[in-house]
């Protein structure tokens, strides 16, 4: 049992809503909606013309440089325009849309297994690449860049993310109990990137069945371990894991790699493996629709660019009288709230998530004074102060926010907000902050080459 | 379907502890408290905690009135204001004080700072030290079984013994909140919902036991130390009034300075000054936390020097940081260097306070040449078990009683040494020197430390020397003008209460005289 992150808080995870939910496929037909850029980095490049007949497993934007991503089609049809659509985040985007033939045809070649033992590590990377595999946990970080760190032998740790500590969601779960050989395997194919490297499984302990499920799987391959953590947000986050695991703090400005780890999350790494072995580009993954509200939550193998509607609908739609609050793309703590049903699923979409209860609603952006009880840095997992950062952000100190109280090292994970007894906003200024940060420092730098 | 949902930035999930919830579970954790304040002072003390509570919601709720703010009394926090400015009162406090105390609290220090989370000071503690100041005898009034009494600070003070016991459990305490037993149990509850913040209790408790220790004059003596736990308001200063949120730093290492301020200055206070001003230190404390928050801001994990060696390979597995160790190690050393020289040099002290206090026998009983224990008088003195001597002298302690003999061991007189808490600005200790038939030789004090120009004017010869010479049962202190019968005594003018305690202290000592040491030895 592993608890050696600091900080943290224990939310209801209301999983039992769709825990027992087995995965199934969710090939649903209409107008499907692909944004180009669904990772970070630059936005793909279209590939396709209004008019162009397209097949599931197609790349219809290619990977616009390096920390860039191909976007896949997920199902067969035509190309019906590519144009500006509104996306999860609220913005508008350029989006090729297709409208579905409801056959699902896959493009040649697509499914056909190969010999994962003649890949050399360039084709690995190469072919995960090609499959526009990013990362799932929702940074959507492209996994080829991952996975190509400047010294690989410097890697001592890939740690499968299985966590899962977001409340309501339950895909990776089923994803891990369902098909844990795939997920050990894709493991595998990745520690052969990395000679000095040891497979770690995270998974937090309320997945009893999960973990006996990747132990199995896992007891034959040496050098792949399966760990289980104490149930705690934020466990799932990237630095808390590495912490867990290998005992090591970083901050912002070094990457995993750089203190010798790799973290994915699981379903990348089935993805990984099913590009690499099966050259099945990634155009389709888990999902978990769930909320009180939901008639039959339940865990969706879902195609990307179908439309929220859609997966509630597959859900049984909202209870009879239900009066939703809010909709959410992904869990409650990091979601993306979003105003409508009619925007796409993309590849870092793990779930949908229905809340009848709105913990802002009727604060009209009034909250109370805070009383310094010091809860948000007691919960805070990288040991900021966020009462204070919260203090110098409404007092515009951006200076002490910056560098006395290391405000950009914040990875809004919300365990603050959550915990305030004064309900003030602490993470979403935080988010502002960063922006309003990094604009400044852009425009400065700018203004200096002229 | 579209556009139904609310939007806003996350996360969207909160905890379901609010602000009021919190304060609440403060008010629980002082149940305890509050439920044997009233079982050992009675339903007075009941009233008290009810007019502090009441006033403080009441001014509260007011004052928003006034100012056309929404209301903040559904907070609670006006109701932990209120209790722990009642729980901090004597039970002998006239009703109007906790009034007072609350709306001064209340409309001074918090509302008109800008209300909850905005004062500088904590509320109770501005409440309770401006009625010290202005009430100060009143406030300080401490009464067992109806009888007027020292408060057992006062009482270690004078060096007379307390009983622990009882101080523990709350029946002896000056204040109506004073049950130790009652608040640890309190501040147990609220550490273990991790509401309290424990580093800055220990600080202060820690930092002030090591300087009771180390500076308190009786060496490393655990039932002094004990005692001085108990006694008067620490506890519930380290426990509930020092850990109030807003004025105390955030960061652990400035909660812990901060804690070792207040322990430090309590300290400081106990030994030096007169009284229970534990508050003092703690508001003094108080305004320390803006200046801590300020600068002693905790790093992130990710950059603390164990971390940074973590990353760069080097386990050294001690991850104690070095300002912590040296601390101790000096506290430890200056300890045991201080300790060491206290008991090398403590027979030769006290033989130099024996000499001392000899030669202030010797002032008031000039043609003694030694001075000797009379058993009867030494036998009494045990049996009062430093409680108040007789009745109507006031709060009266008889310290030391010897027989004068002169050279050739015929008895010269008799020298009684007593204390009286009854002083305008704490204890009076004085010796009264004695003819064997009980004829005032002189008096001389010892310690006086009241009113420069007023009370202290009791020290000058014009007021001391009006009982030599005189034979009487007991002295009467003449108020009036005109000159009064043959036992009476002239007030030194505008200092009453000091010449009342000083001829209280007198007719004690000529009481002590007859009963137990006239004619012995």
């Amino acid at each position: 049992m592993k608890e050696l992150f600091r900080g943290g808080v224990h939310p209801q995870d209301h999983k039992d809503l769709s825990r027992s939910s087995p995965l199934r496929a969710f090939d649903w037909t209409g107008e499907m909606v692909f944004p180009l850029a669904q990772h970070i980095g630059k936005p793909a490049k279209v590939i396709v013309s209004k008019g162009d007949r397209v097949l599931a497993g197609q790349c219809i934007g290619e990977a616009d440089g390096f920390v860039s991503a191909n976007v896949i089609c997920s199902c067969s049809g035509t190309v019906k325009a590519i144009e500006k659509r509104r996306t999860i985040a609220g913005t508008i985007q350029e989006c090729v849309v297709v409208d579905g033939d409801g056959l699902f045809e896959l493009l040649p070649g697509v499914g056909e297994e190969c010999d994962v033992y003649a890949l050399s590590g360039e084709e690995i990377l190469k072919k995960i690449a090609d499959a526009g595999v990013i990362g799932l946990g929702g940074a959507g970080f492209p996994t080829r860049v991952k996975l190509s760190p400047k010294d690989p032998s410097a890697i001592r740790y890939l740690i499968a993310n299985g966590a899962e500590c977001e409340p309501y969601l339950c895909c990776n779960d089923q994803l891990m109990r369902s098909c844990p050989e795939e997920i050990v395997k894709g493991m595998e194919l990745m520690l052969r990137l990395f000679p000095n490297a040891k497979g770690v499984v995270a998974i937090e302990d309320n997945k009893p069945e999960a973990i006996a499920a990747m132990k199995v799987a896992a007891a034959s391959h040496e050098g792949i371990v399966v760990m289980p953590m104490k149930t705690k947000y934020p466990q799932g986050g990237e630095r808390s894991l590495i912490k867990a695991v290998a005992g090591i703090d970083y901050p912002a400005s070094m990457l995993p790699a750089d203190v010798g780890c790799i973290v994915c999350n699981v379903g990348t790494i089935y993805a990984s493996y099913r590009a690499v072995a099966f050259n099945e580009p990634l155009f389709r993954h888990v999902l978990t629709v769930s909320g009180e509200d939901v008639v039959s939550p339940c865990n969706l193998i879902v195609r990307d660019g179908t439309p929220f509607s859609a997966l509630l609908e597959e859900a049984g739609g909202l209870k009879e009288g239900a009066e939703p609050k809010k909709a959410l793309a992904g869990g409650p703590m990091m979601g993306v709230a979003v105003a409508s049903l009619d925007v796409p699923v993309v590849k870092t979409t793990n779930a949908l998530t229905i809340l009848s209860v709105d913990p802002d609603e009727g604060k009209d952006g009034k909250y109370d004074p805070c009383i310094s009880c010091g809860r948000c840095g007691s919960v805070c997992p990288n040991g900021l102060m966020p009462m204070m950062m919260m203090e110098a952000a409404e007092n515009g100190d951006w200076e002490r926010y910056e560098k006395k109280l290391y405000g950009l090292e914040c990875f809004f994970c919300g365990s603050c907000s959550y915990i305030c007894p004064a309900k003030r906003p602490l993470t979403q200024t935080f988010k502002l902050m960063k922006a309003e940060i990094l604009a400044k420092k852009r425009a400065e730098a700018a203004g200096g080459k002229k | 379907m579209s556009n139904t949902f609310r939007l806003s930035s996350g996360p969207h999930f909160r905890d379901r502890h609010d602000t009021a919830s919190i304060m609440k579970l403060v008010c629980i954790s002082l149940m305890p408290a509050t439920i044997a304040g009233v079982y050992f002072n009675g339903i007075r003390a009941l009233i008290i905690l009810t007019l502090c509570i009441g006033s403080a919601v009441l001014s509260e709720y007011l004052f928003d009135l006034a100012c056309h703010k929404p209301s903040t009394i559904k907070d609670s926090s006006a109701v932990v204001t209120g209790l722990l400015l009642g729980l901090s009162l004597s039970n002998e406090v006239p009703l109007y004080q906790p009034v007072l105390g609350a709306i001064f609290a209340i409309v001074v220090a918090k509302c008109s700072f800008g209300g909850l989370g905005k004062n500088f000071i904590n509320p109770a503690l501005a409440g309770r030290c401006f009625l010290l100041i202005s009430f100060g005898a009143s406030m300080t009034r401490f009464d067992v079984d109806g009888v007027s009494s020292a408060t057992p600070l006062a009482l270690l003070k004078g060096g007379k013994a307390v009983n622990i016991t009882k101080m523990f459990l709350g029946s002896s305490n000056s204040l109506i909140g004073g049950s130790i037993l009652a608040l640890i149990i309190g501040g147990l509850f609220l550490w273990s919902l991790d509401i309290i913040h424990t580093p800055i209790s220990t600080s202060v408790i820690v930092s002030f036991s090591l300087m009771m220790l180390l500076f308190g004059g009786q060496g490393f003596d655990l039932r002094f130390l004990a005692a001085h736990l108990c006694g008067g308001g620490l506890m519930m200063g380290a426990l509930f009034m020092a850990t109030d949120y807003t004025t105390s730093p955030s960061g652990r290492t400035a909660q812990v300075i901060y804690g070792c301020i207040i322990g430090c200055l309590g300290a400081l206070f106990r030994i030096a000054g007169s009284g229970d001003s534990f508050s003092y230190a703690i508001i003094i404390g108080n305004l320390f936390t803006p200046l801590l928050d300020m600068y002693v801001v905790p790093k992130p994990y990710a950059y603390r020097k164990s971390a940074v060696a973590a990353r760069n390979g080097d386990k050294t597995g001690l991850s104690v940081p070095k300002p912590v160790i040296t601390l101790t190690l000096i506290t430890v050393l200056a300890g045991v260097a201080l300790g060491g020289v206290y008991s090398l040099t403590k027979d030769a002290i006290d033989e130099q306070k024996r000499l001392a206090s000899l030669a202030s026998y010797k002032n008031v009983l000039p043609a003694a040449e030694s001075f000797e224990n009379v058993e009867k008088a030494d036998l009494a003195i045990e049996d009062l078990d430093g409680e108040v001597y007789g009745k109507g002298f006031g709060r009266v302690y008889i310290n030391e009683a010897y027989v004068g003999k002169d050279a050739s061991g015929n008895i010269a007189g008799y020298v009684v040494n007593v204390t009286s808490m009854d002083g305008y600005d704490g204890n009076i200790t004085l010796t009264v020197g004695l003819e064997p038939d009980g004829t005032v030789i002189s008096i001389a004090f010892t310690h006086l430390n009241e009113t420069p120009g007023m009370g202290m004017r009791a020290g000058e010869p014009e007021f001391r020397d009006q009982f030599n010479g005189r034979k009487v049962d007991s002295f009467v202190l003449n108020k009036g003008s005109s000159s009064g019968g043959d036992n009476s005594i002239d007030t030194v003018s505008g200092a009453s209460t000091t010449s009342g305690a000083v001829v209280g202290a007198v007719n004690a000592a000529l009481d002590f005289f007859r009963n137990y040491m006239k004619g012995g030895n």
